[in-house]
């Protein structure tokens, strides 16, 4: 079992075993994998002026539809409960959400490739944070955590050794991402105390 | 050598006092405890105990108005919160 991360007089960090380390890289993998699918649906016409591809706006009749796939939905939610304003703040920003959320993955990805994870500052760390939470709410999604009593289901899925279905499975690396989640953010509260 | 024509500055206006906006942040069963009033805090540059106290309002009340002003601020808060994976939108004070 790994320890997770932890506050030292060096800085945050964690040394994972490799087996946890890969399985994370995976996990980042897929999440980059659906963000990069997302951005298909960003490409313009060609008729539109090309003006908008090199200053990355979009026009206002080319609204960027809700997304299909509820946990793409869920890494890029609805920023209004009126329908036209949320659609106004999609058309205009989700590309720039999008980017930095595959830039913050794609950094997590190279930092699980040594052996120690070891972060250059709070900002890095942070950075990793947000790039956890994306991977655990992506696995939240495909196990339909709705509500509390659904969380508190998942949680007890500790032991490896009961693992009987796919969904066990789901909820076993969901948990260590929670607990990975959970040391990472001790260290960064130890660190801001 | 020549004069420049003097420039009158516009100084009636009519201002229109704009009603601010306001950031909510919702509950969900997914991010921790730990991890939202981390974001609060490192975010907003809030004490602890304004962190945890929003985060406890977010928890038990199911959301939470975190804080308000003007359109851009707002919506600049909510691409921030969507960053942090947080559910956030923004609303109109009425």
């Amino acid at each position: 079992m790994a320890t997770g991360f932890r506050y030292t007089a060096r800085g945050i960090a964690g040394s994972l075993p490799s087996a946890e380390r890969a399985l994370l890289g995976k996990l980042f993998g897929d999440v980059i994998e659906l963000l990069t699918g997302r951005q298909e649906v960003h490409a313009l016409d060609d008729e539109v002026d090309p003006l908008y591809a090199l200053t990355g706006m979009r026009p206002s009749d080319a609204q960027l539809p809700v997304p299909s796939d509820p946990a793409v939905h869920r890494l890029l939610p609805d920023a209004s409960q009126d329908p036209e304003l949320a659609a106004e703040f999609r058309r205009l920003t989700e590309a720039d959400l999008l980017s930095e959320k595959l830039g913050r993955l794609r950094e997590g990805q190279l930092l699980l490739e040594s052996e120690k994870v070891h972060f250059v500052d709070t900002a890095q760390a942070t950075r990793f944070a947000q790039a956890l939470n994306d991977v655990r709410l992506v696995l939240a999604t495909r196990l339909e955590i709705e509500d509390e009593a659904d969380a508190e289901r998942i949680g007890q899925v500790l032991d490896a050794a009961e693992v009987q279905t796919q969904e066990d499975y789901l909820a076993l690396v969901y948990n260590l991402v929670s607990w990975l989640q959970d040391s990472l953010m001790s260290a960064l509260l130890n660190e801001q105390a | 050598m020549t004069v420049m024509p003097d420039v009158y500055e516009q100084t009636e206006s009519q201002v229109v006092q704009e009603k601010s906006w306001r950031l909510i942040v919702w509950n969900d069963p997914v991010n921790l405890m730990s991890y939202v009033s981390y974001v609060f805090r490192s975010y907003f540059g809030f004490t602890r105990e304004k962190a945890e106290h929003l985060m406890m309002c977010v928890h038990q009340d199911g959301h939470c108005v975190v804080r308000s002003g003007s359109k851009e601020k707002i919506e600049s808060d909510v691409h921030a919160m969507h960053g942090f994976g947080l559910q956030a939108t923004m609303t109109q004070e009425v």
